[in-house]
């Protein structure tokens, strides 16, 4: 069995990826080289609409990124794999149209919809992560802290809580996708690319910030150094004297904030939906998977790699194959643990 | 300790009493909830034979059931699916398991290189994309799944004749209980369980690790496809819903229920499960939330009772017993050790 | 995870108890509810029992109701059960338990013209859109609870599973919840199943010949969900518009699920008259947010045609004037004021005054019509439904009465009834064209033999409009 000590995956490897060129690494390069200029042939004949449609990849990569990096920010330290982590998502895009309609009070029999400034924008986002934050707080203290250690068990009380969570939001959530409103949607005029959305730069924008404010977080606040050490070693962190148990609300904290953060943009840019959290739960396993457990250039990298197969392969496969799209993304699975098996950026444990 | 012959004894006993429930219950009963009960037992069973021997927690199995009943919709004649070939059910069947054990191998060989909570992140995310494949690839699943799958004749209809499906069902799941029960004694079986647990020694007694582990997950998947034929068979219609994520948790519940490291409780669980999903929607404080009701009991379980219902039997049993002897020298349990999946 | 952990043995203990306990309510729960419920157990509970109640006067009438509780059409239960029990109270003299809640249900159903009293079974029948789940619920309410008039299901997949199932049991009578496959009656041809409401292709009449006539658009390009909903509404306007002379350069088709269509907007081609979209409800509110950031606040007009999803009330409420002046075709008119809707609207607002504002919502009145074509059978048949084949020739030959006007179904007991052509303004969907008489046939167009609609299925021929299209000029 795996040992306690030496985690597999782990956080601090966002600091210095040490990709090692293995015969694996080789065979994946090339694939990803052939792949590069079968796309490079199709984007020589469209150059607008291949700027286009990698700036989407891009822009739900940003997405995909900050759901996946706090769902790997709780495993690297904790070991959690935590299911609920789509229901946090979606819940975070609920609670933030919830508040917003409160504040925005549309009247019913208007057919022009209300317009979100930037205040009843920034409040709901700020009430809605917080809210999420507290929840995946909540949710760590009265069902996972008591088991620690026992992942499989917590993995399926996670479940648990997702099913109900699940179910309870077709109760009382209404039956079609809301749209969070924004202070600004419209679209610039951007080299090559064209007419562009604004909402979907501000998240890109938005998914670049959240990365390196991890990176600084992790790398140079005390939090961070508690959080680096206790991937490598959680007993020896405990035995000097640390409180593990504060470290690990704070992870849980800031790994649901970041769910919620992601929910909230994600219903402001494409729609709230209640059927969003296995989408954004398997979007998250697939990252780290490929990215590598606990690691954060992993989501990244992840993260990237997703948002690009989704928007290409939209665009570029024959008509006849492109519902056959998403064995691209079993074949990224297969591929990347096939020659590394704990993802890109994962360790061994 | 209740003694080996007494167990076999208490075994016959149950499955001849099993096989004369059509005989007490109404068709809809026989249907509805026995021979549900056994099929959804089955898949429940290649879970926990993995769980079990390998200490693995498989989120894949329903995916394989699924890849089972789409090729065989595919190749015989229905409603729905690729139309072209319309083989002889038993022919389609036959290759179907085939075409489930290639795919349980690849996935397995892949997924047999992670362990514990790995080896279940990576078997969920493929038995989404499963899923997803033939939800999006409407020429493998059909205008709205695949109906009227044609059934064997021997099974008549499933109709009038449900007790029939019933006892092919039961005799397939009796098989496959002791067929496990004898490949957990082979030196291969051995070999599996001792990979569960220590993986390190077995590799250093030249054991070709990830080869047994890929080959167990291919009888795993064998399985499951079984289990997804007879799905088929039974319900004459498949659609991409069956083997959606609500589905694949259900059935790791039913397997949570039953006990993830005792086989026959996979039925059990799945009994249980069937009961309360028919049954729960009549209570007046459930009504439509069933899902809900259903998390709740999930929950419950892995909160209290990790070991699911046979745990509870058998927690039950060892006091008994220990109360009975006071030394406590008798060692509690038959010797089915249950491997603790966390790291530590 | 250790089972053989020790101190879990008194909490597994009460674990198992808690579990009986539940099991053993829920079972005893249907047993004690009444005598009559008691009756119909075991009279569905053997089968010979049911056999040899025909010797008794006339067969117990037991009215059961399928829809979604959960699942992407969960929110719309309450609605799909207000349609079901509004039609009761109208139609069969019964009461409601409580207006504000539909799910309370209605006592004293009656067979019109009789004291016979309709039962109606509440342990409704709950699925999830999936067709597996509609099926064993069906199987559920037939085989259990003794249902032999079935309302449902909700969506496609599920009804042709149902319909399928159907002619496994030809004692009990179907009729369709608001399930619009168009394979459900053309294909599946069940005998004891009905569809007093039309399909999803019937939704779109009279669109094809207004963006060809109307519009005078030439070329058009379709984008649907991947899945057999928009291929049957894509299949309305595709015929109706080839069938005039356009043509149909592409067909689109995101994979079901997708929520960024952001890449698919960038594809669309520039030299074409317009488009037909037919993204999935949360779809179409996606579709649009993306289009419009890209071109502008005001560009569907004129450019874009829409099938059930954009005339959605719910759909131009979350849309607002970023679908203004888009066309759409609907199964029912949000803006009528005559004497058939107005009477429509009063009998759901005497039943259960808080789903007035669902009158126009198609899961309301689909439930609506068709409950109410089983009452209409049963008066026709005073009651008795001990010849279940003359029951159901008695329901083939009612003619309902809902508020678009009188609906009867066809040969392949199919609703024949209007469609509307809507124009999304400030006050919702404004009726342009009313198509009478729309068949499922499209004027020959579809048929038993022809392919089920797909990808690439009906292909784009010109000749034989349907013959509401000459109607609708400028």
């Amino acid at each position: 069995m795996a040992s306690g000590s030496g985690l597999t995956a782990e956080v601090a490897s966002a600091l210095g990826p040490r990709a090692r060129l293995s015969g694996g690494t080789l065979f994946l390069l090339i694939i990803l080289l052939l792949a590069i200029v079968g796309i490079g042939i199709q984007a020589a004949a469209d150059a607008t609409l291949f700027a286009q449609i990698t700036l989407n990849g891009l822009s739900l990569a940003g997405l995909y990124f900050i759901v996946a990096s706090g769902f790997t920010l709780i495993f690297g330290l904790m070991r959690v794999v935590n299911m609920a982590h789509g229901s946090f998502y979606m819940l975070g895009g609920i609670i933030a149209y919830l508040v917003q309609e409160r504040m925005l009070n549309p009247d019913p029999t208007s057919f022009d919809l209300p317009q979100a400034t930037l205040t009843s924008f920034l409040i709901p986002l700020i009430v809605s992560m917080f809210s999420i934050a507290l929840l995946g707080v909540l949710i760590q203290q009265v069902f996972l802290r008591w088991n620690q250690g026992q992942e499989l068990r917590q993995a399926l009380i996670t479940i648990a809580l997702s099913i109900i969570i699940a179910d309870q939001a077709v109760a009382r959530f209404g039956g079609i996708a809301k749209e969070i409103s924004v202070p600004v949607r419209k679209s610039i005029q951007l080299p090559i690319v064209g007419m562009y959305g604004t909402t979907r730069l501000v998240l890109l924008l938005v998914a670049i910030v959240v990365g390196v404010a991890l990176v600084l977080i992790i790398s140079r606040t005390r939090f961070g150094m508690i959080v680096r050490a206790g991937v490598d070693d959680r007993q020896m962190v405990t035995a000097l004297g640390v409180n593990i148990q504060k470290v690990f609300v704070g992870a849980f904290f800031l790994g649901a904030l970041l769910a919620g953060l992601a929910g909230v943009l994600g219903g402001a840019v494409n729609s709230v939906n209640k059927s969003d959290d296995g989408k954004f739960l398997l979007i998250s396993l697939v990252i780290v998977i490929v990215g590598g457990m606990g690691s954060l250039t992993g989501a990244a990298v992840g993260a990237v790699l997703l948002g690009l197969i989704d928007s290409y392969s939209d665009v570029y496969l024959p008509d006849a194959i492109t519902n056959y799209g998403v064995l691209l993304t079993f074949f990224l699975l297969v591929f990347v643990l096939a020659v590394r098996p704990y993802g890109l950026f994962g360790r061994p444990g | 300790m209740i003694s080996a012959r007494l167990h076999w004894l208490i075994g016959i006993g149950i499955v001849i009493v099993a096989a004369v429930l059509p005989f007490v219950f109404s068709n809809f009963t026989t249907s509805q909830i026995l021979t549900r009960a056994l099929i959804l037992g089955l898949a429940a069973a290649s879970l926990i034979f993995l769980a079990s021997l390998g200490g693995w927690v498989s989120l894949a199995q329903l995916g394989l059931y699924g890849v089972a009943g789409f090729t065989v919709g595919n190749l015989v004649q229905a409603d729905g699916g690729a139309k072209v070939f319309a083989m002889d059910i038993w022919l389609a069947s036959l290759l179907a398991l085939v075409v489930t054990v290639l795919v349980g191998l690849l996935i397995g060989v892949i997924a047999s290189r992670s362990e514990g909570i790995y080896f279940l992140m990576i078997t969920l995310a493929f038995g989404v994309i499963i899923k997803l494949l033939f939800e999006k690839a409407t020429d493998l699943s059909g205008f709205g799944g695949i109906n009227q799958i044609i059934q064997p004749a021997v099974l008549g209809s499933a109709q009038l004749d449900p007790e029939r499906i019933y006892w092919v069902c039961l005799a397939i799941c009796v098989l496959v209980y002791l067929g496990i029960r004898y490949f957990a004694h082979t030196p291969f079986g051995l070999a599996f369980q001792g990979i569960r647990d220590n993986t390190p020694r077995m590799r250093a007694l030249g054991y070709n690790v990830t080869l047994i582990r890929t080959v167990a997950f291919g009888i795993a998947a064998f399985i499951a496809g079984l289990a997804g034929v007879l799905n088929v068979w039974w319900n004459t219609q498949i659609s991409p819903g069956t083997i959606d994520i609500g589905p694949v948790i259900f059935l790791l519940m039913i397997a949570i229920i039953g006990g993830l490291y005792r086989i026959e409780g996979a039925w059990v669980g799945a009994l249980i499960y069937v009961i309360l999903d028919n049954r729960l929607r009549s209570v007046d404080l459930v009504g439509e939330r069933v899902a809900t009701a259903l998390g709740i009991v999930f929950l419950l379980i892995v909160l209290l009772s990790p070991g699911g219902v046979m745990g509870i039997y058998k927690s039950l049993a060892s006091r008994w017993r220990r109360s009975r002897s006071e030394s406590g020298a008798a060692r509690d349990g038959d010797g089915t050790a249950a491997p603790t999946v966390a790291g530590d | 995870m250790n089972i053989r952990n020790k101190r879990w043995g008194w909490l597994s203990a009460t674990l198992l108890i808690i579990i009986i306990g539940i099991v053993a309510a829920a079972c005893g729960g249907s047993d004690s509810s009444s005598a009559d419920t008691a009756a119909a157990d075991t009279a569905a509970a053997d089968t010979a029992a049911v056999e040899t109640a025909a010797a008794a006067p006339e067969k117990k009438i037991v009215m059961g109701f399928l829809s979604n509780c959960e699942g992407p059409f969960g929110p719309f239960w309450d609605a799909t059960l207000a349609g079901y029990y509004t039609a009761l109270v109208q139609f069969a003299g019964a009461t409601p338990v409580d207006p504000a809640d539909p799910k309370a249900g209605v006592t004293g159903a009656m067979v019109p013209g009789t004291e016979i009293p309709i039962e109606i079974n509440t342990d409704y029948g709950c699925s999830d859109d999936k067709a597996d789940k509609a099926l064993s619920e069906a199987k559920r309410l037939v085989e259990q609870e003794g249902v032999n008039i079935l309302i449902g299901p909700l969506s496609g997949d599920e009804g042709i599973a149902v319909a399928n199932y159907a002619k496994t049991q030809p004692d009990v009578t179907f009729l369709n919840g608001i399930s619009g496959a168009q394979d459900t009656t053309l294909k599946v041809q069940a005998p004891n199943f009905f569809r007093f409401f039309t399909d999803g292709a019937q939704w779109t009449a009279g669109l094809g010949a207004y963006a060809y006539n109307v519009l005078g658009w030439r070329t058009a390009v379709t984008i649907g969900d991947d899945y057999s909903f928009p291929y049957t509404q894509t299949a309305g306007f595709v015929s109706e518009f080839c069938s005039l002379g356009g043509k149909v350069t592409d067909r689109i088709w995101p994979a079901l699920g997708e929520t960024d269509y952001s890449s698919y907007i960038a594809k669309l081609p520039n030299d074409v008259d317009g488009f037909f979209l037919d993204v999935g409800g949360t779809g179409t509110v996606q579709f649009v947010n993306q289009y419009t950031e890209v071109n502008g606040n005001d560009s569907l007009q004129g450019k874009v045609m829409g099938g059930a999803f954009i005339s959605n009330p719910a759909i131009i409420k979350e849309l607002g004037s970023k679908v203004e002046g888009v066309v759409a075709g609907s199964a029912l008119p949000s803006d009528a004021t005559d004497a058939n809707w107005t009477t429509y609207v009063d009998a759901i607002t005497a039943a259960f005054p808080d789903q007035a504002g669902n009158a126009a919502n198609i899961f309301l009145a689909g439930y609506y019509n068709n409950t109410q074509a089983a009452i209409l059978g049963l008066g026709a048949v005073g009651g008795n439904i001990d010849d279940a084949a003359a029951f159901q020739s008695a329901i083939a030959g009612v003619e309902i009465s809902t508020g678009v006007g009188p609906v009867t179904v066809d040969g392949n007991r199919n609703a024949v009834g209007a469609n509307y052509v809507v124009q999304v303004s400030d006050k919702g969907a404004t009726t342009l064209f009313t198509v009478p008489d729309v068949d499922q046939s499209f004027g020959g167009a579809f048929s038993a033999d022809t392919p089920n609609p797909d990808r690439d299925n009906p292909k784009c021929v010109a000749g034989n409009p349907p013959p509401w299209a000459a109607s609708i000029t400028k």
